[in-house]
């Protein structure tokens, strides 16, 4: 039998290398330093050997070999750079040139393109064939993605990415010969297809055929590409994807996945379309000067010393009339820990202030069984479970919406391992992929999970009464429930392949949590003990959160642990600091009669312009440094920013430290450092 | 040999590369005793019966019979054809009419254009013809230098007109090799 790694010896230019056995030639070469130039090869990526830019010549043979499909043999001679050798690349990019539009001056890729950047190599500076001048469509059905099929090249590599790192198989090569182009499932057009919009075919795509819709290094560099990768991560829903940042001239070009790192991620580095689209989509009316609102209810702007007297000065009038009970604090999930710590001091020392809150402390407080203190409190499954377990059940809204890349982890296994899959919801939208789904309404949903739960234990192999038959009374229940008699037979599947199952896991979406009336969490509680030893309960819970740090909020203790009551709430005065445009109506509307309402935000949005009297402008996420919580609680990262802020806009805890300041609050924290050890203490 | 002659032409282009050109500024005051420019759009010649000349540069691309003619011409009286800029190189982007049908890229013209009413699409013996597609040179006439870019930038330029002073054909480097 061969040994896995036995060595072979080969030379490449002359040079002799001892090299593994049965890798491939152009893997040998990079090993040891020797540029092949590539195409259709992607390190992420299966060869396919389609492109034959790798070539090279194989013991003088007159036959080059594509150096990316062709293994090492011992003895073999290879040379990797001769004329013959350029002169074939070089015609194999012409060839590529002639077929289809290639006018680098209107394309979107131009300067950041392999394939323009081959041409440059080998000095291909005219063509010697003629042009095809064939019309391929361009497809812009997608609002994040454009494919223009007149600048594919037909490697292959989107199709490969979708397949291998989506797990999503959309794409593909459909008809023949000159006219072959890239379909999607068995269209033309990315809308109505199963693409989840992940990107990761536009990331690995070499030209400009896959573009994104929102940026251009064109529209922002022009001629010189002077961009700077930054390493990142993305904290818009507490996965944390880890990113390669591309910036230039202080704006957002690229955002990348890292598709050779997985650090224990089973997601192969793919991202979804919020960290990879939506993060360049801000809203209008970046705030760069601090507003304040006058008597006559225009607004003016104010230096930022100043603002920031008026906001200490009027919360502590409000104080001295009315004591702290009147001051409110409301944070929403998506900004940093240093921000939530330094604001909740702020808040319950600085001002003593009757209520803080977080945005989304409605879900936060349905979830208290979940994260009472004491001997209840239990831990959450650690997200990445979601590649070891061999059922899984959602509980809620489509996560298609809410955490698209979870989703697209649990398509790839359902696909690719026949990973069971099954829902329960009380909103009507059942992703394609998911066969076993029963919907319900949301007054019935607590009723069918504890069904669920009592039919999973009588079903349980150790149960020594467990039986073939439904335990009793389950077919009454599931008939108040009004469940049809398919929909039954799915909910008996349902409960077997739960309790069957060695490693399964419940996912339970914010569309239950957010219920404005929830009693289901004691029921999915109930459900998920059957499963896991004692200390272990939860382990197989994965909670989903509405906001990208809605657990760090949570765990700085931030999250008002009983919901506000009394009309008189948030009559008073308010500091509110946020992120995202994503605004609670709730609150809106409650905060139309307060007394002062000051906001820290990056956008003077109309709801603040129409509501608030004071606007201190903040960093947005990618402008300022800050640790953020994976939102399973089992892991922190700092970022450091990304791009500069506006001018004169300052970090968010300068403008919290400085309202301490003027308030004379004592031990306050002085310096970021100071303020970044403390909360690494306190989290 | 006396100073080196040189014609330049802008066929189907913006005058971008000409422009570039004149970029060279200072460098230009070098350059210019060294040569003998005689029709040229900068000298503003309206007359293109070329005299034998050392050098011919073409910037643009090949797109209607007039076009075709004056490379031809210039073909005939100089010893080398030098094409500056993507549309002389590869067409560039007046190659966007190609993927039209031409019937329909003038009736967009000269008939449906926002600004127009009652248009027409005009027609003289005067008139060139278009072709039926916009082509680089070198699928009209032999060319002997490629300098490629939309724009080449000024020190591309210089560098075409230095090799050729010095008796070479230029061939440029990777890093002056661009599409855009
Ligand atoms: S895909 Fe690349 S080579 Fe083709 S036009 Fe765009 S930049 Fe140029
Ligand atoms: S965006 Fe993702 S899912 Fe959609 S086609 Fe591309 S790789 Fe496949
Ligand atoms: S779309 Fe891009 S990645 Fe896909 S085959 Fe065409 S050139 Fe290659
Ligand atoms: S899955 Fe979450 S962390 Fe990853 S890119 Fe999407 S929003 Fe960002
Ligand atoms: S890179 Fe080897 S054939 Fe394309």
């Amino acid at each position: 039998m061969k040994n896995a790694s036995a060595q072979v010896n080969i030379t490449i230019n002359g040079k002799e290398l001892q090299v593994e056995e049965g890798i491939s030639i152009l893997f040998a070469a990079r090993q040891n330093d020797i540029y092949i130039p590539t195409l259709c090869h992607h390190p992420a990526l299966s060869e396919w050997g389609g492109c034959r830019l790798c070539v090279v010549e194989v013991d003088g043979s007159p036959k080059l070999a594509a150096s990316c499909v062709t293994p090492v043999r011992g003895g073999m001679s290879i040379v990797t750079d001769n004329d013959r050798i350029v002169e074939s690349r070089r015609t194999m990019l012409e060839f590529l040139f002639a077929e289809r539009n290639h006018n680098c001056m209107f394309c979107p890729r131009s300067g950041e393109c392999e394939l323009q950047r081959l041409a440059y190599e080998l000095q291909m500076d005219h063509l010697t064939v003629a042009f095809s001048f064939k019309e391929f469509p361009t497809d812009v059905t997608s609002r994040y993605m454009a494919i223009d099929h007149n600048r594919c090249i037909l490697c292959g590599r989107c199709i490969r990415a979708c397949q291998e790192i989506a797990g999503a198989q959309v794409l593909g090569f459909h008809h023949r010969g000159p006219k072959t182009m890239i379909g999607m499932d068995l269209k033309t057009e990315r809308s109505n297809s199963t693409c989840m919009d992940c990107g990761v075919c536009m990331q690995v795509c070499p030209t400009g055929a896959i573009s994104n819709r929102f940026r251009s290094h064109y529209a922002v560099k022009g001629h010189a590409p002077t961009s700077e990768k930054v390493e990142s991560f993305c904290s818009l829903c507490g996965l944390m994807c880890p990113t390669d940042l591309y910036a230039g001239n202080n704006q957002l070009i690229r955002v990348d996945g890292c598709l050779s790192e997985t650090a224990g991620r089973p997601d192969k580095g793919q991202l979804c379309y919020k960290g990879r689209f939506q993060v360049f989509q801000a809203p209008a009316g970046r705030l760069t000067q601090p507003l304040v609102r006058q008597p006559d209810g225009t607004w003016e702007v104010a230096t930022w010393k100043d603002a920031i007297q008026i906001v200490a000065g009027k919360m502590a009038d409000i104080q001295k009339i009315n004591s702290g009970k009147a001051l409110f604090g409301i944070t929403s999930g998506m900004v940093s820990n240093e921000e939530l710590i330094l604001f909740k001091e702020l808040m319950e020392k600085g001002w003593s202030a009757g209520y803080v809150d977080t945005l989304d402390g409605r879900y936060f407080r349905n979830l208290a069984a979940v994260y009472s203190k004491g001997n209840g409190a239990i831990a959450e499954a650690s997200w990445k479970t979601i590649g070891e377990s061999d059922f899984v059940l959602i509980v809620g809204g489509n996560p298609v919406r809410t955490q698209p890349l979870l989703t697209s982890l649990l398509r790839k296994r359902n696909y690719e391992e026949n990973l069971k899959l099954a829902m329960v919801s009380h909103i009507d939208e059942q992703p394609s992929f998911i066969t076993d789904y029963i919907h319900v309404h949301g007054h019935h949903l607590a009723d069918l999970l504890r069904t669920l739960a009592v039919e999973a234990a009588a079903l349980r192999k150790d149960n020594p009464a467990a039986g073939s038959k439904q335990s009793k009374g389950t077919a009454t229940r599931l008939s108040q429930i009004g469940l049809a008699d398919k929909e039954q037979g799915m909910f008996t599947s349902m409960a077997r392949c739960y309790a069957e199952a060695k490693n399964p896991l419940i996912i339970i979406d914010t569309a239950v949590t957010g219920m404005t009336d929830c009693d289901c969490i004691a029921p999915i509680l109930d459900l998920a003990k059957l499963k896991t030893a004692k200390g272990q309960e939860g382990q197989n819970l994965l909670i989903l959160k509405p906001a990208g740090n809605s657990i760090g909020a949570w765990r700085a203790g931030i999250a008002a642990p009983s919901a506000p009551e009394g009309k008189d709430h948030l009559k008073g005065g308010i500091v509110l600091m946020g992120e995202e445009p994503a605004l609670d109506e709730d609150l809106l509307g409650r905060i139309h009669s307060s007394e002062f309402v000051a906001v820290l935000t990056s956008y003077a949005l109309p709801e603040w312009l129409d509501r608030a009297h004071v606007l201190i402008p903040k960093p947005m996420w990618m402008e300022q440094d800050g640790t953020f919580m994976s939102l399973d609680a089992l892991e922190k990262a700092y970022r450091c920013r990304t791009l500069l802020p506006p001018e004169g806009v300052r970090p968010t805890w300068e403008s919290l430290a400085a309202m301490e300041e003027s308030i004379g609050m004592k031990n306050r924290i002085k310096s970021w450092d100071e303020l970044r050890k403390k909360t690494e203490e306190m989290m | 040999m006396g100073k080196p002659k040189i014609a330049t032409v802008w066929l189907e282009g913006c005058a971008g590369c000409h422009m570039s050109f004149l970029d060279l500024d200072e460098a230009l005051l070098d350059i210019l005793p060294l040569v003998e420019l005689t029709v040229s759009p900068i000298t503003d010649f309206k007359d293109f019966r070329f005299p034998e000349v050392e050098l011919g540069i073409i910037e643009g691309g090949i797109g209607n019979e007039e076009q075709l003619e004056i490379a031809r011409h210039l073909r005939s009286k100089a010893k080398i054809i030098m094409t500056w800029g993507d549309c002389a190189v590869f067409g560039g982007i007046n190659t966007l009419r190609n993927w039209i049908p031409q019937k329909e890229v003038l009736h967009r013209g000269y008939v449906a254009s926002e600004s127009t009413v009652g248009g027409v699409i005009p027609m003289h013996a005067e008139i060139p013809r278009l072709l039926d597609h916009v082509i680089p040179v070198n699928q009209a006439i032999t060319v002997d230098a490629y300098i490629p870019g939309c724009p080449p930038s000024p020190e591309v330029i210089a560098y075409s007109l230095t090799e050729i002073l010095k008796g070479k054909i230029p061939v440029l480097p990777s890093e002056m090799i661009h599409f855009d």
